[in-house]
């Protein structure tokens, strides 16, 4: 009962499968891998491994059981690690030629060059044909390549193949290096949980559907802040000022402990609100698109790219170093605008926001960068 | 309906007592000797400067061209016999892999059993 709802509460919530990458690939598992899967609660027919969704698979193992219908073929596939039962639908294209065809053509169909002498596209058709039907038609102890979809049929695990072909590995060159890769892949993807968020893995401690969406609101609010600050063009503002933005973003989010909706005065926000709104401060400093330039009680927050202020300070820096024979040729050093910036406008400017306010003003063409780090007046 | 999972055996792994009878595997070996009319073919590998043999039944996969001295991967279930020392395996699959870099097929089957192994204890860690 606990291993259900652990195994249960594992789930990725099914809106975020799609970031996972491993759910649009063919995932290569181990046959024995593919049986033990567990079915989402969420949506039949996708299966979790290791809270990865799975849809499509890879595998590449030994017919070992055969079956012919009339219009399917039931191949059952051993890779070493398990047996598992694959349908390969057959083709029209691959029947047999009518007979009046045959014999109408019997003079020239040996021979690739036609009567005319050029190129007779019957006969390499009719070649094609015979390689496909070769590459679909498989006796026991052949090795075979399916991509498919994983379903359950009858309690029986099997995969109901969109792509086979019987592969030909006389030195047995394919299936050593597949044995080889799978671990590696198995390490360095399938065993690793599903990629819920790109920051610190450590940041949100709740559990691993709490981590999901909150990373996900996380995303979605720093987004609603950029672009309320590019929209209305504000320079500056403190945390208050835009607490109502990320109001409706926040009944999405998992309750806390009780209700700790009241608040002293104003507007109630509840403390899960404040706390988005201060992660997403930080990432914002991080990224450069704010800082802040008095580190005081006081939290104001200037928009780098609507500082006047500082876009100036930077211009001027570069602009006077040019002229000094020191910088002239190559430009003036990142680090070097960066300390006359610090003396001259705030201590507490981080490379970051320097780095947006320089590539703004790049892109208005008051300066111009001469090499990576090295910027110049235009 | 299906047949049990040939997992890969070493030759040197197929003693008669190691391995209950009718177990599935996969193994490989040089064809040194063919018995049609017994239907019967030996596989011969050297491990650490001993020969090892492996008795093989190949009525199911017959009719198959023997090719002295190739090597050859066999797919089939293990039958202890009383007499001798050696292990019989009634073949399923016979394929002839000549050519293949054996050394390299060793390497890789070992590099997979200890990612099961290492799985399997991090599994027995974590649930214990």
């Amino acid at each position: 009962m606990e291993a259900e709802q652990a195994a249960s509460e594992d789930e990725p919530p099914s809106l975020l499968w799609g970031l996972d990458p491993v759910f649009s690939a063919f995932a290569r598992l181990y046959i024995k891998d593919l049986l033990l899967m567990r079915e989402s609660r969420q949506v039949p027919g996708i299966y979790l491994y290791k809270s990865h969704p799975i849809f499509q698979v890879d595998i590449l193992g030994t017919v070992v059981f055969k079956r012919e219908r009339e219009d399917f073929y039931s191949y059952g596939v051993d890779d070493g690690t398990g047996v598992i039962n694959c349908l390969c639908w057959k083709s029209e294209k691959w029947k047999e030629p009518e007979e009046p065809f045959k014999g109408g053509r019997a003079a020239s169909s040996s021979s690739a060059v036609g009567p005319s002498g050029g190129f007779n596209v019957e006969e390499q058709l009719r070649r094609l044909q015979q390689a496909q039907r070769g590459a679909s038609m498989l006796e026991i102890g052949d090795l075979l390549r399916v991509r498919g979809s994983v379903k359950t049929s009858r309690g029986q695990r099997e995969i109901m193949s969109s792509n086979f072909y019987k592969v030909s590995d006389p030195v047995m060159a394919l299936q050593i290096s597949w044995m080889q890769e799978l671990p590696q892949l198995y390490r360095r993807c399938y065993q690793k949980p599903f990629p819920l968020s790109d920051g610190e893995p450590g940041t949100c401690a709740t559990t691993t559907g709490g981590q999901a969406s909150f990373s996900s609101l996380l995303g979605r609010a720093t987004q609603t802040l950029r672009d309320f600050l590019r929209e209305k063009e504000v320079r500056r503002f403190r945390p208050y000022d835009v607490e109502h933005l990320l109001l409706p973003l926040v009944p999405q989010l998992p309750p806390l402990t009780g209700s700790e909706q009241a608040s002293a005065a104003g507007p109630s926000v509840p403390s899960h609100t404040r706390h988005l709104l201060s992660e997403t401060l930080r990432i914002l400093q991080q990224e450069g698109t704010l800082f802040r330039r008095v580190l005081s009680q006081d939290e104001l927050y200037h928009v780098t790219e609507q500082d006047k202020d500082l876009l100036m300070a930077i211009r001027d820096v570069i602009q006077q170093d040019s002229k000094r024979q020191k910088y002239a040729e190559k430009g003036c050093h990142i680090l070097h605008i960066l300390s006359s910036v610090r003396r001259r406008y705030s201590q507490s400017l981080s490379r970051q926001a320097l780095e947006v306010g320089l590539r703004f003003l790049e892109s208005s063409s008051d300066i111009i960068s001469t090499s990576d780090c090295h910027y110049t007046v235009v | 309906m299906l047949p049990a999972t040939a997992v890969y055996h070493f030759p040197w792994e197929l003693k008669p007592s190691a391995i209950a009878d009718g177990t599935s595997v996969r193994t490989f070996g040089r064809l040194t000797c063919y018995r049609p009319e017994d239907s019967t073919a030996i596989l011969s590998s050297h491990h650490a400067s001993i020969k090892y043999q492996v008795s093989v039944q190949t009525s199911c996969v017959e009719p198959f061209n023997p090719l002295c001295g190739a090597l050859y991967i066999v797919l089939g279930e293990i039958e202890n016999t009383e007499e001798g020392s050696g292990v019989m395996l009634r073949a399923r699959v016979m394929n002839c892999v000549d050519g293949v870099d054996l050394a390299l097929l060793q390497k890789a089957i070992n590099e997979q059993r200890s990612f099961f192994q290492k799985s399997e204890d991090n599994k027995g860690s974590t649930s214990g």
